[in-house]
């Protein structure tokens, strides 16, 4: 199942992440979720936006982590580079007409392919992390991120759309050059955080945005709290 | 003939009279000079010589003698008070030599920038102010870039030390960069701010926040309010609230979280109490 790869040049860890990533792209399908009783697709929306506040919150952490562990420039919060490189992530940018026009399928794939890349990744970090915490922290973040990837599969499904398939060629791939320097390494995963942050910050008004089509006019939601020395 | 004699007559002397002005009413207008609060200035009267016998007044009120140094006003210590239009006069004739409108200042401190989305997605605005005043005028100017996009940052209609950005594009990586230049007569100075397009989105507070008692039960308030009117699209970015309240005779509040809708009702009120209830989005 896997493509030949030719031997994966010493830090060439993006030629590297193009097996792994087909490797995903191959996995089984989340089934859909089992559907007695269906209340429509209403309620794996709400959970999806859910987990996405909850990665959102999840990130935050690892991110300021992660950067410290990269050291200046990267940790410091005027740190503002020019986007170069880092071409194969998936951009969360759009313009504000196009968003708002997006059909649900369309809503929905772009989500779903955003976040299999990332996770694939995000994996790849996670195999070069020098510290063990730093490993544990992004295993966990890269199992939430799984669930998010399988909680959007199971949205598709309910609402019948297909699960994307990857292309030939449009896998995220490296052309080999000269070994990838250690700043620019550093620069890559400056740029995977950044993505995936803001993937998580768009996604929560992209699901926000299907949950209202879906629901008919929901009930206040109150959850009374008490707080002390707010 | 008699007419173009009186014609001519009039002409000469208008001549005269412009001549005369030039040769002796120098200075028209006055001067204008900024300077330093708590420098010390010297004022020449204009082109007259050092030891040229004038007289210096302030707005129209005498200078003693002893601040003049020959025929030059000579100011120490320059307070807030000692602006105003200054003008030396010719002792004996009381001819206007000079006049110098003085304006007591400061160089600016650092500019105090901020900015922040209301209308999220639309766009956001930048604020400005100075810590502390100058005291004369200044001028600000304001670029936004956005990587190295060059964004317009349009002024503001009614206030001045505001203006706006209009989003282009929707969740950036790139930071967006504000700085602001000031200057005056005397001096100038400047700042940046970088930010994230998501760390600024901060919601105006949400209107017309009313309670009502509910008839039946003393113990509970209805409590209702509006979205903000500048947010333009709570449908696609909705706002939670957060409410809070207590008796106005305590100080712990109770709060609530809202993650939707604009109503709320206490109940755990206690009767016959005056309340303060405060909602934020």
């Amino acid at each position: 199942m896997l493509p030949a790869a030719g031997e994966p040049a010493a830090g060439d860890s993006w030629g590297l992440l193009a097996c792994l990533c087909t490797v995903l792209w191959h996995l089984p399908a989340v089934p859909a979720l089992n559907r007695t009783g269906d209340p429509g697709p209403g309620p794996s929306i709400q959970k999806t936006y859910d987990l996405t506040r909850y990665l959102e919150h999840q990130l935050r952490s690892l991110a300021g982590t992660y950067l410290n562990y990269l050291g200046p420039p990267f940790n410091e919060p005027d740190f503002n580079p020019p986007r170069l490189g880092a071409e194969t992530l998936p951009r969360a940018t759009v313009n504000l007409d196009v968003w708002r026009s997006l059909n649900d399928k369309l809503r929905l794939t772009q989500n779903y392919e955003a976040y299999s890349h990332l996770l694939c990744y995000l994996r790849g970090l996670n195999r070069q992390a020098a510290t063990a915490e730093l490993r544990r922290s992004l295993a966990h973040f890269c199992t939430s991120l799984q669930g998010l990837l399988g909680s959007i599969a199971g949205v598709m499904a309910a609402l019948g759309y297909p699960l994307p398939q990857p292309l030939p060629g449009t896998e995220p791939t490296w052309a080999p050059g000269p070994a990838h320097s250690d700043f620019l390494q550093k620069m890559d995963d400056f740029w995977l955080l950044k993505e995936l942050q803001t993937w998580l910050w768009r996604s929560a008004k992209d699901f926000n945005r299907l949950k209202k089509k879906m629901q008919p006019p929901a009930a206040a939601v109150t959850l009374p709290l008490e707080a002390h020395g707010f | 003939m008699a007419a173009p004699v009186p014609w001519a007559c009039c002409a000469v002397l208008a001549a005269t009279a412009v001549v005369y002005a030039q040769r002796h009413s120098p200075q028209e207008v006055p001067h204008v000079q900024y300077e330093r609060l708590g420098s010390d200035v010297t004022l020449p009267c204009g082109t007259a010589n050092w030891d040229a016998a004038v007289t210096w007044r302030v707005n129209g009120t005498d200078l003693a003698p002893d601040l003049l140094n020959g025929s030059q006003l000579v100011l120490h210590g320059l307070e807030l008070g000692h602006s105003g239009l200054y003008a030396c006069f010719h002792r004996d004739s009381w001819h206007l030599r000079h006049q110098v409108l003085l304006h007591v200042g400061l160089p600016p401190r650092e500019p105090v920038l901020s900015c922040r989305s209301n209308t999220y997605p639309k766009g956001f605005y930048c604020s400005w102010h100075l810590p502390t005043p100058t005291y004369i005028p200044n001028t600000f100017n304001v670029t936004v870039l956005h990587g190295s996009k060059i964004m317009v940052c349009e002024k503001d209609p009614a206030l001045k030390n505001r203006c706006h950005i209009r989003y282009m594009h929707l969740f950036s990586t790139i930071k967006y960069k504000v700085s602001i230049s000031v200057s005056n007569a005397l001096g100038h100075n400047a700042t940046a701010i970088t930010f994230d397009e998501f760390t600024i989105v901060k919601p105006d507070p949400p209107e017309n926040v009313v309670a009502r008692p509910v008839p039946s039960n003393p113990r509970r308030l209805e409590v209702t309010w509006q979205t903000p009117s500048t947010w333009p699209d709570p449908e696609s970015f909705p706002l939670k609230f957060f409410l809070r309240y207590r008796p106005l005779i305590l100080d712990q509040w109770q709060h609530v979280e809202l993650s939707d809708g604009t109503t709320h009702t206490i109940t755990d009120a206690y009767a016959g109490k005056e309340y303060i209830i405060q909602v934020a989005a």
